[in-house]
């Protein structure tokens, strides 16, 4: 047996490359948002800079009306995951629970419904929003980031609801318990640690789409963040590059402490549910 | 504000979400302007006019779509096929005839008083004249000139250049300057082919021939792009241009790491801000067999779906008011498109606008003509294998005069 | 109540059949409506052209060099991602010393949006403004600054990469819960056979783990197909079309050159080519798989 030690060893000289490469960008991320602005252009490109210049989120919050961009990412990006928890849920649990006909079919569809991205769709897409009349509304974005994601949840879910036992639910039955009790006190509780990892991972994808809500979202009050910073880098005569990373940074910290916190549930959830 | 306005969205998500609800009733006259981002002033600066546009005329409310430049013909494609195409929008000129042809862009000659249309500077109102009917006006200016870097001209010990031989060999000079370029060429993405449009044009030739054919198969554009690819091989040009945007390019020069590029009157308030110390000087485009500068406008187009022109076309000649355009144009560093704002001193007496104005009177304008972003694309990919030596530049400019014409359906 | 117990699932499934038809499939049928219609540059329908717009998909020399480049990109990207993420999943479901830490950077790429990420790189590649040039030449190990994304090659196996390192998380995130679901007792009766480790791993710990790969390999090659912004933003497909992939082409084709009907054909070319990869993909591998399963099941 190698000691712990010896194996944290290798194992870390093992993963530096990577670890140094994707701690890259985030320390680009961070020396160019907190650099004096004459500091931008220095040849050679230095990591250094004379002076932290945490100025530079101040300002760029109040130009480029951050709050408000974090506010609609964030309404946009829970409520696509309720949504999409509320659809899924019961397609889950009916997928996982009974037999019926074009049970098969159902699962096709959802396949193919990952297969289109979002991109060859805009057209479409958009259309359809217009019809509704939800263009510039972030509702536009919140059913159409549900309904991407769903495909993906449901069979999450339903994999992670087929490990828990049906006996439990039966015993329940038995006891004389509607089926409506046993769903919500026994059954749903139980699916919670699945709920939550795909409640995760919805909540990731929309926070971090983009040509949707380029798309669909017309006026600056209702960016989301991503919209907001790349609105900041294309095509513009002169690009802020300070600010550009300021805003990446405050965008993504976040969710990366999120993230840590979170990532154990994560991994135990992809464990539990047997993927099918 | 921005709270409540959040709130009252989570209210109305499950309502209005599921259902599509109908908008609130309007009593205002709503106008639906797109705007093109130019740099992080354009929006507040639109909203500071619309404001005082309203307060002026609390019947007509505007409601400002700012888009970044690099979307705004996707944003105006799907409008436009969703049907929700705005009143009023920013375009670049050079996609003009593809609204006009569509019958998308309005005609504004009815709506033109003679005073109105007297103060516009006649150049740049002229790229909006298709068919003799005015299809928009112009928004906002550039002509493009050369700028040096004078300490760099002064270690090499040589005077800027007037013409495409003096250029040349002020750059053999000027690559002696250690851990310097002598030439900024641009040859990645957006305005890749403006560069080369540059050469073209001061070596005699043109976009277009006479007949309406690709002027790329002439033995002046060939001239044209042989200087560059040259100049690549010998070193006169920083490495590898097709890595380096225009933005790139610019970038090195304020490192102080070219003596000379092309570029456009809205680099001067980034040097000044960012590079204060370089000593920079703006020339006219080195002479061949003729003079020429690229003048670029952008068309503020009426649409003719819109059920609001009136009221739109009112806020347009408030938004031209002197004091307005003067401050957009100091703003963003444009040349002015109206007179009364050319003749203010700073434009006048200042020397780097002067250096971008001097060229204004024989300024050529990219043509309008249909598919132009498709032609424009054909051109940046040819020099992009020219520059990067997969194609012979003979060759490669046959190619390319072919598919454009086929474009053209010629 | 037998009636209305059976009507229970299919109740269930509704709101989301629904959900998916509306936001997924109209917009699929609007595309296939489109692609036989001639369009005009801003997307207004001009009345049917019969299979024109395939046509001249099928006579553009671009769109080959596209498919073929997004054939290389999506293997590339995915079995990069496959290949690193297996040793690191089984690295990090071991014990060590920092082993949280390691597992929260491994994530970070997932919590920037793509757009982002390839916005950082471009910034940080730039040949001499660039960081990362900057830094080899401190180091001494290149002498001049190296042009990442000048020539076609280059800048392509660049954004490969890219598209590996971003891939990594999920896919890491999806092995992680294989490995950890691995069941116990069956290591250690390996172990007291006297089984290797790389035995072990190759006759034990791959087979278990097959589900796994599967899915990652099926929803990989889905996102990466289909994956726009990295080389987007890095490259636009540039130089000279080297870097285009279809959804980038796709994309220049709608909404710069305003080819919709074009474009809708491509996107609709697109969707039958991971719907073929897909049937192959499931036909084969996912029955061979339920063979097994239902071997195991009637040995129980």
């Amino acid at each position: 047996m190698i000691s712990k030690l010896k194996k944290t060893v290798i194992y870390w000289l093992l993963l530096a490359p990577l670890v140094i490469v994707i701690l890259f960008p985030f320390a680009v991320m961070f020396v160019t948002a907190v650099r004096p602005r004459e500091e931008l252009f220095v040849y050679p490109p230095r990591w250094t800079f004379s002076q932290f210049r945490w100025d530079n989120f101040v300002d760029m919050w109040v130009k480029t009306n951050f709050g408000g961009a974090l506010l609609n990412s964030l309404y946009v990006s829970v409520s696509a995951t309720v949504l999409a928890l509320l659809f899924s849920i019961p397609a889950a649990y009916a997928l996982s629970r009974y037999r019926f006909p074009g049970k098969g079919l159902y699962r096709n569809f959802l396949l193919m419904t990952q297969m289109m991205s979002p991109i060859v769709l805009v057209l479409g897409l958009f259309r359809l929003m217009v019809a509704f009349g939800l263009v510039n509304n972030l509702n536009s974005l919140v059913i159409t980031y549900a309904a991407f994601n769903m495909a993906f949840t449901i069979w999450m879910l339903q994999s992670y609801f087929n490990t828990i036992p049906r006996e439990l639910e039966e015993a329940a039955w038995m006891d004389g318990a509607s089926h409506y009790f046993s769903l919500v006190k026994i059954f749903l509780p139980l699916a919670v640690p699945a709920m939550v990892v795909t409640a995760i991972f919805t909540f990731i994808n929309s926070w971090n789409e983009f040509v949707l809500a380029l798309t669909m979202i017309r006026s600056n009050d209702d960016f989301t963040l991503p919209v907001m910073i790349f609105s900041q880098v294309a095509g513009r005569y002169q690009i802020e590059w300070h600010h550009v990373m300021a805003a990446t940074v405050l965008a993504t910290v976040p969710v990366a402490i999120v993230f840590s916190w979170l990532q154990r549930y994560l991994i135990r959830g992809m464990a539990l549910g047997a993927v099918k | 504000m921005m709270f409540q306005k959040w709130k009252a969205l989570a209210f109305s998500a499950i309502a209005a979400g599921l259902l599509g609800a109908a908008a609130p009733v309007q009593a205002q006259t709503q106008v639906n302007f797109t705007v093109a981002e130019y740099s992080s002033k354009t929006g507040p600066y639109f909203e500071e006019v619309a404001a005082a546009f309203e307060k002026q005329n609390p019947d007509i409310h505007i409601n400002l779509q700012v888009v970044p430049w690099d979307t705004l013909l996707q944003r105006l494609t799907t409008d436009i096929a969703g049907g929700t195409a705005p009143d009023i929008s920013i375009i670049g000129t050079r996609w003009l005839l593809d609204f006009a042809g569509q019958g998308i862009a309005e005609p504004v000659d009815a709506y033109l008083t003679p005073e109105f249309k007297s103060t516009f500077i006649d150049t740049f109102m002229a790229p909006s004249v298709i068919d003799g009917k005015i299809m928009g006006l112009p928004v906002a200016a550039s002509a493009r000139a050369m700028m040096v870097n004078m300490d760099l001209f002064d270690k090499a010990g040589v005077k800027p250049p007037t013409n495409w031989d003096e250029f040349y060999a002020a750059a053999k000079k000027l690559a002696a300057v250690p851990d310097t370029f002598a030439f900024g060429l641009q040859g990645k993405e957006i305005e890749t082919d403006a560069y080369y449009y540059y050469s073209l044009w001061t070596h005699g030739g043109d976009i277009l021939k006479a007949d309406g054919t690709s002027g790329l198969d002439t033995p002046e554009a060939l001239e044209a792009v042989k200087l560059y690819k040259t100049m690549i091989d010998e070193g006169l040009t920083q490495p590898s241009p097709t890595n380096y945007t225009r933005e790139d390019v610019f970038n090195m020069f304020k490192q102080g790491k070219l003596g000379m590029i092309f570029t456009f009157p809205m680099l001067i308030p980034q040097i000044k801000a960012e590079a204060p110390d370089l000593h920079y000087q703006i020339l006219p485009f080195p002479e061949g067999k003729a003079k020429a500068t690229y003048g670029v406008t952008d068309t503020l187009m009426v649409f003719s779906s819109s059920k609001v022109k009136d009221a739109a076309w009112k806020f347009i000649e408030f938004a031209y008011k002197d004091e307005w355009r003067s401050k957009f144009d100091h703003g963003e560093g444009f040349l002015p498109v109206t007179k009364n704002v050319a003749a203010e001193p700073y434009y006048t007496t200042d020397p780097d606008i002067a250096g971008f104005a001097a060229g204004l009177p024989y300024a050529k304008f990219a043509p309008t003509i249909a598919n132009w972003e498709e032609i424009a694309d054909t051109t940046v990919r040819t020099m992009q294998q020219i520059y990067l030596g997969q194609v012979a530049p003979e060759e490669a400019l046959k190619g390319a005069a072919a598919e454009i014409n086929k474009i053209r359906g010629l | 109540m037998k009636s209305a117990l059976r009507s229970t699932p299919l109740l269930m499934i509704v709101p989301s059949l629904l959900l998916a038809m509306f936001i997924i499939g109209y917009p699929i049928i609007d595309l296939a409506w489109t692609s036989l219609q001639e369009v005009s540059r801003f997307g207004q329908l001009r009345g049917f052209n019969g299979w024109d717009n395939f046509a001249e998909v099928f006579s553009d020399p671009l769109f080959y060099g596209s498919l073929w480049r997004t054939v290389i990109w999506t293997v590339a990207v995915v079995g990069g991602t496959l290949l690193l993420s297996l040793p690191i999943a089984l690295i990090l479901n071991d014990e060590f010393y920092g082993r949280g830490l390691a597992r929260v950077i491994i994530m970070l790429p997932w919590a920037i949006s793509l757009t982002m990420t390839a916005v950082v790189w471009r910034w940080g590649l730039n040949g001499r403004a660039g960081l990362l040039n900057a830094t080899l030449m401190d180091l001494h190990l290149i002498a001049e600054p190296v042009e990442w994304l000048a020539t076609a090659p280059m800048a392509f196996a660049t954004e490969i990469l890219i598209g590996i390192l971003v891939s990594i998380p999920f896919t890491t995130t999806i092995f992680l819960g294989g490995l950890s679901s691995m069941p116990q007792d069956a290591y250690e009766a390996s172990m007291v056979d006297g089984a290797k480790r790389w035995d072990q791993l190759r006759y034990l710990t791959l087979p278990l783990m097959r589900p796994f790969i599967n899915i990652a390999i099926v929803l990989n090659v889905i996102y990466v197909f289909n994956s726009l912004p990295i080389i987007w933003v890095m490259t636009e497909g540039g130089p000279a079309n080297g870097t285009d992939i279809l959804v980038t082409y796709l994309y220049k084709l709608a909404f710069r050159f305003g080819q919709l009907g074009k474009a809708s054909a491509i996107s609709l070319i697109m969707f039958g080519v991971l719907l073929v990869f897909t049937i192959i993909y499931v036909v084969m591998v996912m029955r061979a798989e339920d063979d097994g399963g239902a071997a195991g099941e009637a040995s129980k």
